[in-house]
C-alpha cells in the first residue's frame, strides 16, 4: 500500500454493482474510482435512482460490490466477512439517516448510547449526554422517538452518529424528511460537529446547496461516475 | 455488556407491549394443558373412583369355578386390596314359606369401592355401610321380608344353616342394572358359606375375586396375572363393562381429550401468529443494530435472552393462572356436585411446561433466525428482509409442532392424525374458498368514497394476508362451534338415556294371572307404567344340533361382552314379541313373519359368542325342555339406554309352549311407598327392583362430567377469542399506514370506522358460514365415527356461525381501529416513522 493510499482514508477502485432481476442482470454501478482523504467532506449527487444510495452502501460495507474494491481506513472490505465488516463499522464509523432508523422502545440518551453498548464500552452514558447537549437536547434525554419532533429525532441520530468518535461519517439525505428550517438546523450541526471532530463526512443527497458545503462533490449519473467537482468550502478547509 | 442492553430492551419492548400477545400466547398454552389435563385427570380420577363404585371395586375376577388362592396371595404382595364373593342359589325357609333366594357371600372387606345400602327395619331409614354382616347374619332384600313373612330379629334357614335376619338389604353397589334375577337377594358372610351346605361339588355357584389399588398396582398385577389366566376366568374393570356408564365415560374422555386437543391448536396459532410478527417488528432495530456494527452473536444472544424471559415469565404465569383457574373450577364442581376431587399428580404440571416451552421455541424459530438474517442494508432498502416472513420452513416447522403437541398431549396417534389431516384439509379448502370470494368480490361495483367500497378495495388489496386472516377466523369459529354443538348434543344424548319420567322400578316375576289385576292397581293409584312383557329364563343348549362351546376371551382389552358371555353362562332372560321395540335396529335378516316355526331374533354382539348365522337352529333349555328357534335377524341394541333390553327374542308362536311371568316398570314417588307395600303384602311372589338410586348416581355423574365439559369448553373458548385478538391486532398494524393516510387526506374518522367495521363484519360472515358448514360435515363424521352417537345436521349454527363470527371480529375490529382514532394524525405518523 503506497504512502498516498494511506493518506486516503477512503479508496475506491473500479467498483461496480451488478443486481439479478427478472429481465436479467442490471447494472447499478459500473466502474466507480476516486479516493477520500481523512477528515475531507465529501458529498455525493445524482438525481434519483443513480445508484448514490447503493455507493454509500457499498462504502460503509452494508453491501458488497459485484466488481472492484473498497478500502477503508485499510480495510480491503471485500476480503472481510459480516462479522468483520459489522466489526470495521462498530470501530470506524458513524451513520445519519434519512428516516433517523431510532429504536422506538429506547429513548434518547439510550438510542445515543447504542452503538457504544454494543461494543462493550462502559462509559457510553457521560459521552452519549454531552452529544446530546451538542445537539441542545440535554433536555429531552429519557424522551421516546415518539415524543420527539422529527427535528429533534434528527438531533439524536446525529448525537448517536458521533458516539464513538468514529473515523467517517455516513450521512444519507440528513434533511429530506425536514422542513427548510429543522433541515438547515441540522446541516449546520452536522458540519459543525464534523469540523469539531475532525471526521471524514460522506454525505450523499440530491440537493446541490448543500453538497456544495462539502469540499468535494461526486456526481453519479446512470451509474456512473459523471465527474468530481469542488464545493464551496473547498477552500476553506 | 449485551446483556444490560438485552435486559434494558426487554423491559421497554415488554413496557410497550411488543411481547404482550406472544407472552399471553405461550401463557394460554400453558394454562390451558395445565387446567385441562389438571381438572381432565381429577374428574377422571374422581369418576373412575365413583365407577369403581359399580363393580365394587378397581378391576374384578370371575369364574364359575374356584380360583387357586395363589391368585390372592399374590395380589396382596402387590399391594392391592382385595375380596372374595360367592354367588349361589339356596332355598330360605321361615313361617312355613319356602322361598328361592340369590345368594351373594362376602368377606368382611366387601365392598372395596362404593357402599352398601341398608335398613334396620322396614320402615325405617336407609343409610350406607362398608362391610357385610357379620358371621351368623343375614341380610334380606325386602321382597324376600313379605314372601317370608319375617321381620328384623326373626330367623332364618338358609340351606342347612340357621340365620338371624339382622338388617334391610336395599342396594350392594355392584347389584346390576338390570338383573332379573330376582328380588329375593340375601347376602351373607362369606365364613358363613360351609353352614349352608348349599355348596356341594358340582352345585352351579359363581366366583368372583375384587381387587382395589393404583392403575400401576393394578397394572403390575395383571401382568403377571395374565399367563396365569383359564379360559373359564374374566378379568374386568369398568370400562370393559357394558353398561351406560362405561359408554359416558369414554365419551367424556374423548371429549375433554378432542376439546384439549383444540384448545392447543388455537393456542399454537395465536403462538406462531403473535411470534412472527413480533419478529417482523424488529427488522428495523435489528438492521440498525447491524449497521452500528453489533455483531450477529450479540444480536442473537439478546433475542435469545428476550425469547428465554418471555417463555420463562409466560409459563410461570400460564401455571399461575392455569392453577388457580383449576382450584376454583375444581372446587366450584365439588361444591355442585356435593364431593371431593381428588388432586392431579405431577402430569399437568410436567405436560405444559414442556408444551410451553416446545410452543415458545418451535413457532418463534424460524422467524428469530430470519430475524438474525435481516440484513443491514435494510436501514437504506426499507422492504428488504420482507419477503423472508412468509416462508415454508416457517409453515411446515408450525405444523410439525402442532402435530407434536396435539400427540404429547393426547397419546394417541390416530385421534391426532385424523384431527390434523381434517384441520390441514379444512385450511386447503378455506384457502381457496377465500381466495375465490374475494376474486369474486372484484365484480362488485360499489359508489366510490363509501365505507362500503373502501372495505371491498381494502379486503381484495390485501387478499393474501385476508385468506391467511379469514383461515384463522374460520378455524377459531370452527372449533368453537364444534364444540358447544358437540357438548349439546353429547349432554341431550346423555339426558335422553336417563329421562326425568325414567321409571324408576323394576316390577318382576309377575304371574300371567296377576298381570291385569297390577295394572289395575296401578291405574288405581296413579302410577305411570310401562307395558307388561312376557320373560322367561333359558339356556343356548346346542347351535344346529351340536354343543354350544363357550369361548372365553382372556384379552382385558376384549372383553366388551362379558356380561353377555356371562349371560350365556348364567340364563339369558328372553322374551317373545309381535313388534321390533324401540332402541332396536335390525343388521342382518328379517322380522319375524307368520311361518310356523319358532324364529328368534338375536343380539348383534352374541353372533359371535354364539357363532351363528342367519337360518341356524339354536336349541334352548327352558325348564330342561328344548326349545329349537330358526335364526332369521341379528339386531343392534342401545345398552346405553335404561330400558329394558334382551339378547334373544322369540317370535309369538311360542307363547303357551313356555312357562313366563311378566315384566314391568313404573315410575314410583314418594307418596306411593304405603302403596307399594300394599302391593307386595297382596302379591308376595312379585319382585321389585328400585333403580331409584342407580339413576340417580348415574345422574350426577352426567351432571358432572356436563359441568366439566361446560369449564374446559369455557377455556378452549378464551384460546378461541385470544387467537381473533391476536389476528386482528397483526393486522391492524399492516393497515396503521393506511389510516394515517386517509387520515391525513382528510378522511373522516367515521368513513374509516365504518369501513373497518363492513371489512371485519364481511370476513366474520364470510368466517362463520365457512366455519359453520365445515363443522356441521366434520360433526357428521365424529359424532358417529368417536362418539357413536347419531349424526344429524343442526341447521342452527348456519345462522350461529357467520352472526357470531360477524358480531366477534368486527366489534374487535372496530373497537381497535376506534381507539387509534383518538389519536391525531401526527401522533400516529410519528409511530410509524
Amino acid at each position: 500500500m503506497s504512502v498516498l493510499s494511506q493518506l486516503n482514508v477512503i479508496q475506491v477502485s473500479g467498483l461496480s454493482k451488478r443486481v439479478s432481476t427478472l429481465e436479467g442482470s442490471l447494472t447499478i454501478l459500473s466502474d466507480i474510482n476516486f479516493s477520500v482523504k481523512s477528515g475531507e467532506s465529501v458529498a455525493i449527487v445524482g438525481a434519483s435512482g443513480s445508484g448514490k444510495s447503493t455507493l454509500l452502501s457499498l462504502l460503509a460495507g452494508l453491501d458488497v460490490a459485484s466488481n472492484g474494491e473498497v478500502h477503508l481506513d485499510g480495510d480491503a472490505l471485500s476480503t472481510l466477512d459480516e462479522e468483520d465488516r459489522a466489526r470495521v463499522r462498530a470501530e470506524k464509523i458513524g451513520f445519519v439517516f434519512q428516516s433517523f432508523m431510532l429504536v422506538q422502545s429506547l429513548t434518547a440518551l439510550e438510542n445515543v448510547m447504542l452503538p457504544a453498548e454494543l461494543a462493550g464500552d462502559h462509559d457510553a452514558k457521560i459521552q452519549a449526554m454531552e452529544l446530546l447537549n451538542k445537539v441542545g437536547l440535554s433536555h429531552r434525554l429519557e424522551h421516546y422517538p415518539s415524543q420527539l419532533s422529527g427535528g429533534e429525532q434528527q438531533r439524536v441520530a446525529i448525537a448517536r452518529a458521533f458516539i464513538g468518535s468514529p473515523k467517517i461519517l455516513f450521512a444519507d439525505e440528513p434533511s429530506a424528511n425536514l422542513d427548510s428550517k429543522n433541515g438547515h438546523l441540522i446541516e449546520t450541526l452536522l458540519f459543525d460537529l464534523n469540523r469539531q471532530n475532525g471526521t471524514t463526512l460522506i454525505l450523499v443527497t440530491h440537493d446541490e446547496q448543500l453538497a456544495k458545503q462539502c469540499q468535494r462533490i461526486i456526481h453519479i449519473e446512470a451509474g456512473q461516475l459523471e465527474k468530481i467537482s469542488e464545493g464551496v468550502s473547498a477552500n476553506v478547509g | 455488556m449485551w446483556v444490560k442492553l438485552a435486559f434494558k430492551l426487554f423491559s421497554r419492548e415488554f413496557r410497550r407491549g411488543e411481547l404482550t400477545i406472544i407472552f399471553a400466547a405461550i401463557a394460554l398454552a400453558v394454562l390451558t394443558v395445565f387446567s385441562l389435563s389438571a381438572i381432565t385427570e381429577r374428574i377422571s380420577l374422581n369418576i373412575a373412583q365413583k365407577s369403581s363404585d359399580f363393580i365394587a371395586a378397581d378391576r374384578r375376577l370371575s369364574s364359575n369355578h374356584a380360583f387357586n388362592e395363589k391368585v390372592l396371595t399374590h395380589a396382596e404382595q402387590f399391594g392391592l386390596e382385595t375380596a372374595k364373593m360367592l354367588y349361589f342359589d339356596s332355598m330360605l325357609f321361615a313361617n312355613d314359606e319356602l322361598v328361592l333366594g340369590s345368594v351373594k357371600a362376602t368377606t368382611k372387606t366387601y365392598p372395596l369401592r362404593g357402599k352398601i345400602t341398608i335398613k334396620d327395619s322396614l320402615n325405617g331409614q336407609s343409610y350406607e355401610v362398608s362391610t357385610g354382616p357379620k358371621a351368623g347374619n343375614v341380610w334380606l332384600s325386602e321382597g324376600l321380608f313379605y314372601s317370608l313373612n319375617v321381620n328384623v330379629g326373626d330367623s332364618v334357614e338358609l340351606g342347612a344353616g340357621l340365620f338371624l335376619v339382622s338388617r334391610v338389604l336395599i342396594k350392594e353397589p355392584d347389584a346390576p342394572f338390570f338383573s332379573l334375577s330376582g328380588n329375593k337377594r340375601v347376602l351373607l358372610n362369606y365364613q358363613d358359606i360351609p353352614m349352608t351346605k348349599a355348596v356341594q361339588p358340582g352345585s352351579r355357584v359363581f366366583h368372583r375375586l375384587l381387587f382395589a389399588g393404583t392403575e400401576k398396582q393394578l397394572t403390575d398385577y395383571y401382568t403377571w396375572l395374565k399367563p396365569e389366566l383359564k379360559s373359564n376366568q374374566n378379568w374386568e374393570g369398568i370400562k370393559d363393562r357394558q353398561s351406560p356408564l362405561g359408554n359416558n365415560l369414554d365419551r367424556a374422555e374423548r371429549f375433554l381429550l378432542l376439546a384439549g386437543l383444540f384448545g392447543i391448536m388455537l393456542a399454537a396459532v395465536a403462538m406462531a401468529v403473535s411470534a412472527k410478527r413480533y419478529c417482523e417488528r424488529q427488522y428495523d432495530p435489528v438492521a440498525m443494530m447491524k449497521t452500528l456494527g453489533g455483531s450477529r452473536k450479540v444480536i442473537r444472544n439478546i433475542f435469545l435472552l428476550h425469547l428465554s424471559l418471555v417463555t420463562t415469565f409466560s409459563i410461570l404465569a400460564g401455571l399461575s393462572i392455569g392453577f388457580i383457574l383449576q382450584t376454583i373450577g375444581a372446587d366450584y364442581l365439588a361444591t355442585f356436585m356435593g364431593t371431593e376431587l381428588p388432586q392431579a399428580g405431577f402430569r399437568p404440571w410436567f405436560l405444559s411446561t414442556l408444551i410451553g416451552l416446545i410452543c415458545a421455541l418451535m413457532f418463534s424459530l424460524k422467524p428469530l433466525l430470519d430475524l438474525f438474517d435481516i440484513p443491514p442494508l435494510r436501514v437504506l432498502r426499507r422492504h428488504l428482509g420482507d419477503t423472508l416472513a412468509l416462508s415454508r420452513i416457517h409453515i411446515s416447522l408450525c405444523l410439525v409442532t402442532i402435530f407434536v403437541l396435539m400427540w404429547l398431549f393426547s397419546g394417541e396417534i390416530v385421534t391426532t392424525l385424523i384431527l390434523f389431516a381434517s384441520t390441514l384439509l379444512v385450511i386447503i379448502i378455506l384457502f381457496v374458498i377465500s381466495r375465490l370470494l374475494f376474486s369474486a368480490g372484484r365484480r362488485l361495483g360499489l359508489r366510490p368514497g363509501s365505507s362500503w367500497s373502501l372495505a371491498i378495495a381494502t379486503l381484495q388489496k390485501r387478499a393474501n394476508a385476508n385468506a391467511i386472516q379469514l383461515i384463522s377466523f374460520a378455524l377459531a369459529i370452527k372449533l368453537m362451534l364444534f364444540l358447544v354443538v358437540l357438548k349439546n348434543d353429547i349432554i341431550s344424548d346423555w339426558q335422553m338415556q336417563v329421562p326425568a319420567d325414567a321409571p324408576n322400578m323394576f316390577i318382576i316375576n309377575i304371574g300371567e294371572q296377576e298381570v291385569a289385576p297390577i295394572k289395575q292397581f296401578f291405574q288405581d293409584n296413579d302410577i305411570a307404567h310401562e307395558d307388561f312383557y312376557p320373560v322367561f329364563s333359558g339356556r343356548v343348549d346346542a347351535v344346529n344340533g351340536e354343543k354350544f362351546a363357550r369361548r372365553v376371551s382372556k384379552q382385558e382389552g376384549e372383553e366388551k361382552d362379558e356380561d353377555a358371555k356371562e349371560g350365556v353362562r348364567r340364563e339369558p332372560n328372553l322374551t317373545w314379541l309381535d313388534l321390533l321395540p324401540e332402541g332396536n335396529e335390525i343388521t342382518e335378516g328379517k322380522w319375524f313373519s307368520n311361518s310356523d316355526e319358532i324364529e328368534v331374533s338375536v343380539f348383534e354382539g352374541w353372533r359371535e359368542i354364539l357363532d351363528v348365522k342367519l337360518g341356524d337352529t339354536i336349541t334352548l333349555l327352558v325348564n330342561e325342555q328344548p326349545i329349537e328357534a330358526k335364526v332369521t335377524s341379528f339386531r343392534d341394541v342401545d345398552w346405553g339406554t335404561l330400558k329394558p333390553n334382551f339378547v334373544m327374542i322369540l317370535s309369538p308362536n311360542i307363547a303357551g309352549a313356555v312357562p313366563v311371568t311378566y315384566f314391568s316398570a313404573a315410575q314410583l314417588q314418594d307418596k306411593h311407598t304405603k302403596d307399594i307395600s300394599q302391593l307386595l303384602q297382596r302379591y308376595p311372589t312379585i319382585s321389585m327392583i328400585d333403580i331409584k338410586s342407580q339413576i340417580e348416581q348415574a345422574q350426577s355423574i352426567i351432571a358432572q362430567v356436563s359441568l366439566a365439559i361446560g369449564f374446559v369448553l369455557s377455556i378452549v373458548l378464551i384460546s378461541g377469542a385470544l387467537v381473533l385478538v391476536s389476528q386482528v391486532q397483526a393486522s391492524l398494524a399492516e393497515r396503521m399506514q393506511e389510516v394515517v393516510i386517509l387520515r391525513t387526506l382528510g378522511a373522516k374518522g367515521r368513513l374509516i370506522k365504518l369501513a373497518t367495521l363492513y371489512e371485519f363484519l364481511l370476513l366474520g360472515v364470510i368466517a362463520g358460514l365457512v366455519a359453520a358448514i365445515v363443522s356441521d360435515v366434520a360433526l357428521l363424521v365424529i359424532q358417529q365415527q368417536l362418539f357413536s352417537i347419531e349424526g344429524r345436521l343442526h341447521p342452527y349454527i348456519w345462522l350461529l356461525g357467520p352472526a357470531s363470527g360477524a358480531i366477534f371480529v368486527s366489534s374487535i375490529g372496530y373497537f381497535m381501529v376506534a381507539s387509534t382514532m383518538r389519536q391525531n394524525t401526527q401522533g400516529l405518523l410519528r409511530k410509524l416513522l
